[in-house]
């Protein structure tokens, strides 16, 4: 009733639902080169240093690389859970969540060069190293290089495919308004989120876990889904906010929706916490040598610090901040909670992937600039093709059918 | 309340307050905005369904019950974490499976529960208060009219212990809200 009174018009002028051509043009190629920049020095450098020192830099590159690959799948999940629950009140923020998911292809690219450091990354593809292990024997029908390779390409494919559907189906609408390219999103959801809970669970177990392969947690793809969705939301409300204080979407994306992407962030925020305690207190519990084997490495000198850290900055803080409503409704304190939460997304992936880089004498050494350098890379990358999508078409699907409910929509708690 | 206060009716009957009835969700929500800005206290709004927006079209302000609940699961987290303590670590000392006597970890599932089950009490009882239920009689209730509020119709009545009550006034500012079938509802 309420957005009867709107004129819809000035709401959905040009001015306010899109770039002028060629903004931003500077910030996304500063973006993409520093990124590429950082991510040759890093691999460069990886590649002339022997031993330990040489595999922690490509372990932080891989952990900022997972960091972006987590977002981009949280994002592709948020897509289709949209479309297949019908939700009126995401039309006007979709779009934007949809840019999120542009980064498929930059993984292959970025991922290559992690073929180099195969044997750091994934020891079990050293066949030689592993051959007498049994630990690895008993594994070995489905944790061998052949059957490893062919699954990442496919995880690639059914994303690229998901995405690149579902985002065109999108811009086609905003052109000829075919509402029924909204069913066919709808359709394709729902057998698509299907595909993503699979390959988003077991590349999570291949990418990440099998970096020791003697550790094994069934909770490891869900952890790795609560991750990636907590922060493919937090950097939706950030851009969101960003835009809305450089003057664009000016009433379209209101409070309301900040105040519902916050309650979201909130839940996910507890659900990350609660698998993350959940998959650390059965193995603390049951304490069984080669589970606790991963834990007791993040227990170890400076990490022990982290883990704490990870604790306090992934969950106490995000949890207390947006408990109160008032809070959820601000806007600068929506913005910190956003970058604070990014931050520790980018945190989580290197405790996961970085502690990794250790010898079996010492515990894994502490974070230090280089690594900053090594995983900023292809996150610079992943951030300079988010705002070169943003900057390139316009801001809100502009013809979808749940566009007025979207508009009119309210938080009545 | 003072008895002799209240207004009464030519047969002598206690007057409860006086309600009337609304048309539509519109209708009553734009009611109860009029209701509101005329500075009515004690008056309540009835329909068979919750109607968005109404908070804000009668002025309520923020419920109390988020900060009982947040009371209530302060209060359940500190003593689950006080009788796990106490019990594992102080009254009997015992080791089971090689964990230490206060292992955090062990004790959480349980707080968490607590902490749950208090938010509920705290949320459930915490409403019965604020609503002042069990309400065992309630004058509205002798009102056949009233009671198809649970089916078809939007009522809106206004208490006589309200500052403004005046039932002559408050007829016609029915009248004028678009109210009709207006009574007096006694005791």
């Amino acid at each position: 009733m309420s957005h009867a009174h709107v004129d819809v018009d000035k709401l959905m002028s040009r001015d306010n639902t899109a770039f002028p051509a060629g903004a931003g043009k500077i910030l996304w190629i500063g973006l993409l080169a520093a990124g590429v920049v950082c991510a040759a020095i890093a691999i460069l450098k990886a590649k002339n240093t022997e031993g330990l020192a040489g595999f922690q830099l490509v372990a932080s590159y891989h952990a900022g690389l997972m960091a972006a690959v987590g977002a981009s799948l949280g994002a592709l999940f948020l897509v289709m859970v949209f479309h297949q629950t019908n939700a009126g009140w995401s039309a006007l923020i979709r779009r934007q969540v949809e840019n999120l998911t542009a980064f498929f292809p930059f993984m292959i690219l970025l991922g290559l060069p992690l073929i180099l450091f195969k044997y750091d990354i994934w020891e079990w593809m050293n066949t030689k190293y592993v051959e007498s292990d049994p630990l690895y024997q008993s594994k070995a029908s489905f944790l061998n290089e052949n059957f490893f390779w062919m699954r990442s390409i496919a995880y690639f494919l059914i994303w690229f495919w998901l995405a690149r559907s579902l985002v065109g189906f999108s811009k086609r609408q905003d052109e000829t308004g075919d509402k029924w390219l909204t069913a066919k999103a709808r359709r394709r959801s729902s057998y698509g989120l299907l595909l993503f809970a699979m390959t988003t669970a077991f590349a999570g177990f291949d990418w990440i876990m099998t970096m020791d392969y003697h550790w094994f947690s069934t909770m490891w793809g869900v952890y790795f889904f609560a991750q990636g969705v907590g922060a493919a939301l937090a950097l939706t409300l950030l851009i969101l906010l960003i835009l809305n204080m450089r003057g664009k979407l000016d009433g379209l994306v209101t409070v309301e929706h900040h105040h519902d992407l916050a309650k979201l962030i909130f839940g996910f925020t507890v659900f990350w916490a609660y698998i993350g305690f959940s998959q650390y207190f059965l193995i603390w519990y049951a304490n069984i040598p080669e589970e606790t084997a991963w834990f007791a490495l993040r227990r170890t000198g400076p990490w022990m610090n982290y883990s704490m850290a990870l604790a306090a900055g992934r969950f106490i803080v995000p949890f207390l901040i947006l408990m109160p409503r008032p809070f959820r409704r601000n806007r600068m304190i929506l913005m910190f909670t956003c970058v604070w939460i990014i931050a520790f997304h980018v945190f989580d992936l290197l405790w996961v992937i970085r502690a990794e880089a250790h010898d079996g004498a010492h515990g894994p050494v502490a974070l230090n600039a280089w690594d900053a350098l090594a995983f900023a890379g292809p996150l610079l990358i992943f951030a300079g093709v988010v705002v070169m999508k943003i900057v390139s078409g316009p801001l809100v699907p502009l013809k979808d059918p749940r566009f007025t409910e979207s508009l009119g929509h309210k938080n009545y708690v | 309340m003072a008895a002799s206060k209240k207004p009464t009716n030519e047969s002598g009957e206690a007057i409860w307050g006086m309600m009337g009835e609304f048309k539509s969700p519109y209708h009553i929500t734009k009611a109860a905005e009029m209701f509101r800005d005329a500075g009515y206290k004690k008056w309540d709004v009835y329909t068979p369904i919750p109607i968005h927006g109404m908070d804000e079209a009668m002025g309520l302000k923020t419920s109390k019950i988020g900060p009982i609940v947040g009371i209530m699961a302060i209060v359940g987290v500190v003593s689950a974490l006080a009788l796990q303590g106490w019990t594992s670590a102080v009254d009997y000392r015992m080791v089971v499976a090689g964990k230490p006597y206060f292992a955090w970890e062990q004790f959480t599932p349980v707080t968490f529960e607590l902490g749950v089950l208090f938010s509920a009490f705290g949320a459930i009882f915490g409403m019965l208060a604020l609503n002042k239920l069990p309400m065992w009689y309630h004058p509205l209730m002798k009102k056949d009219r009233f009671l198809r509020v649970s089916d078809d119709r939007f009522v809106i009545a206004v208490e006589a212990t309200d500052a403004k009550f005046n039932a002559e006034q408050l007829r016609a500012f029915f009248e004028k809200a678009g109210g009709s079938n207006i009574e007096m509802v006694e005791e």
